[in-house]
């Protein structure tokens, strides 16, 4: 299987008063594609860090990082707002919905960014919610959902546009252990279907849902379970 | 929206009753004219306490009229007796209005033109006989348009009076409605509605004074006083029983008020524009403070930073015109109402227009444009973690 993501000497230092952080440490990484991954550690270990930078939402100090083939490292900020709105999908653990939009409009936002006419972001972002199953809030507002339902919301929008990665940072972290195992079986299924899915979580029972389980200490991958 | 609707409509409002008040005082004072002084009768006092110019019966028509033959500085004359609240009946149609009893030289005197009819004569006022001219106000409030107002009967205080002209609008002189008031022969008034004479002859509320110019209104107002001691008997230590007010002095006292007034309606304008321009500011930039989040939200699906930008300046430039165009019309709005209210010139000054809305624009665009550039620019995971 090809390559999804392949990072090479990755390092993240932040600085903070005039002084270096560390807090990646040259990562090796791969994944396949159709993988369905968990990086786990526990806070302060990296993982966040490592997920912002698979999902261009951050930088790293040095190193190489190619995703589905193509290299980031060179890219200026408005390719790489094109990377994440083309390659991946996010789901965040507090949701981010905007709260004035609907659950639909809330799915349409990255497909306005593709510049995908009208007509056609109605229907996929519609389809994208069915998919989920909520095909009967259409027009509810993230306030009128349940944490499950705005989750559920998310994901949606995660995959309207069809994105090669979704990237799931703590996914059930605000919800009960009902409505997260819920949300685990969408994710399960949508990887059955083929998504790439990587899960940043410090939950023992998600990530044994996944196939592939990565450690991280103190910035480095401590060791990779299958 | 609404800081940006209240910052304008203020503006507008402000520099319009600004206007209006300068322009109703300018007009005042000029219809008032530099040629004319009014003689009251003198305060009656009870204890101490003056009940107001014109309350005791010290003047007569005599008075009046001796001074229009032997003060040759005054080229004219008019008595006049008045009271307020009078109950006028039309029909079914009951108001109160001020009653004016004069004579023929009121009507120059105040530039009273009829736009009907015409005013009494002089035989009217010989006879004393129950024929009214009445201001506008009073026309439109006892007859319907387009009624003629000629030849009807009106009752006064319950008597019968023939309506023989309407005035033209003439508004406020000498803070009195001209339009609002009811002139008939001062013959008829004295003895039909008034009926408390002096000993010495028609009792008169004052009489207006007018000379050829403001230079020979001098010489008028020191004959007039000497001639009113001699007439009314007052030793040399006596006070006067009778006050001359000259509108030449206030004129001048006006004109300098006016020019501060100018100034005021100037710095108001000023500091409305800023307070508007302030308010206006800072609700852009809470805005765009709140939604930082919602820039990372954005920029984490795919949005750039140019069209982050793009919408928070489009969002800023749709509040500025829609909010300045509301503020403009309440503004204005406003204003009117202020003017009806408060009885001054209705005028909008364009330049608070352009002002009102170029502000919105000018520090919407700016106060909405700056930080969403700076919150555009902004590492998405930052945007992220602001809450």
């Amino acid at each position: 299987m090809a390559n999804m993501i392949w990072m090479e000497g990755i390092t993240q230092t932040f600085h903070l008063e005039g002084m270096d952080l560390p807090v990646l440490k040259q990562i090796d990484l791969s994944i396949e594609d159709g993988e369905y991954v968990a990086i786990m550690g526990a806070s302060g270990s990296g993982k966040s860090t490592l997920m912002n930078i698979i999902g261009c939402l951050d930088r790293p100090t040095s190193g190489l990082y190619i995703l589905d083939g193509r290299d980031l490292t060179t890219l200026d900020d408005d390719e790489l707002a094109d990377i994440r709105n083309q390659y991946i999908g996010f789901v965040f653990q507090q949701f981010n919905l905007l709260p004035r939009l609907s659950a639909l409009e809330n799915v349409m936002l990255p497909m306005i960014y593709a510049a995908v006419p009208r007509a056609a972001r109605l229907s996929a972002a519609a389809e994208s919610l069915t998919k989920v199953g909520l095909s009967d809030r259409l027009k509810s507002r993230p306030s009128q959902l349940s944490g499950g339902q705005q989750q559920r919301v998310a994901i949606a929008r995660a995959l309207v546009n069809h994105p090669a990665l979704v990237l799931a940072d703590e996914p059930t972290g605000a919800l009960d252990s009902k409505t997260s195992h819920e949300i685990m079986d969408l994710l399960t299924a949508l990887n059955q279907q083929g998504t790439t899915i990587a899960i940043v979580t410090h939950d023992a029972t998600v990530a044994a849902q996944t196939k592939r389980v990565i450690h991280m200490q103190d910035g480095v991958i401590l060791e990779v379970e299958k | 929206m609404l800081g940006v609707v209240i910052g304008i409509s203020s503006v507008i409002m402000i520099t319009a009753v600004g206007q209006g008040v300068q322009k109703s005082t300018a007009s005042e004072i000029s219809a008032l004219g530099t040629n004319v002084m009014v003689v009251s009768a003198g305060a009656a006092r009870t204890g101490g306490i003056s009940l107001g110019a014109g309350s005791a019966s010290t003047l007569t028509w005599e008075d009046a009229q001796a001074i229009a033959k032997q003060v040759p500085a005054a080229k004219s004359v008019t008595a006049f007796l008045q009271r307020g609240q009078i109950q006028v009946v039309r029909g079914n149609i009951n108001i109160a209005t001020t009653l004016l009893g004069t004579d023929l030289n009121y009507k120059s005197i105040k530039s009273l033109q009829p736009q009907e009819g015409l005013f009494f004569s002089q035989a009217d006022l010989d006879a004393g006989r129950p024929v009214a001219f009445i201001g506008s106000k009073v026309r439109d409030e006892l007859f319907s348009t387009g009624q003629s107002a000629l030849g009807a009967d009106i009752r006064i205080r319950g008597k019968r009076y023939t309506v023989v002209g309407v005035a033209e609008s003439k508004g406020l002189s000498a803070g009195q409605d001209l339009d609002d008031a009811i002139y008939i022969p001062l013959t008829n008034m004295s003895s039909q509605i008034v009926g408390n004479n002096a000993l010495t002859g028609v009792a008169i509320n004052g009489f207006w004074v007018e000379a050829a110019d403001a230079e020979q209104l001098n010489s008028a107002q020191f004959q007039v006083t000497n001639i009113l001691r001699l007439r009314h008997g007052i030793k040399a230590s006596g006070i006067d029983d009778f006050r001359i007010t000259n509108f030449v002095d206030i004129m001048s006292a006006f004109n300098s008020v006016m020019g501060s007034l100018t100034l005021m309606v100037g710095a108001i304008a000023g500091i409305s524009l800023i307070v508007g321009g302030i308010g206006i500011a800072n609700i852009m930039l809470v805005s765009v403070m709140e939604r930082t989040r919602e820039i990372g939200i954005r920029k984490a699906v795919g949005a750039t930073s140019g069209s982050i930008l793009s919408q928070f300046l489009t969002e800023a430039i749709i509040i500025s015109v829609v909010g300045g165009a509301i503020g403009v019309g309440l503004g204005i709005a406003l204003a009117y109402v202020a003017a009806l209210l408060f009885k001054f010139p209705f005028v909008i000054p364009l330049w608070s227009i352009g002002a009102g809305f170029g502000l919105s624009l000018v520090v919407g665009v700016l106060a909405g444009g700056i930080p969403a550039r700076n919150a555009a620019k902004l590492n998405p995971i930052s945007a992220l973690r602001s809450d």
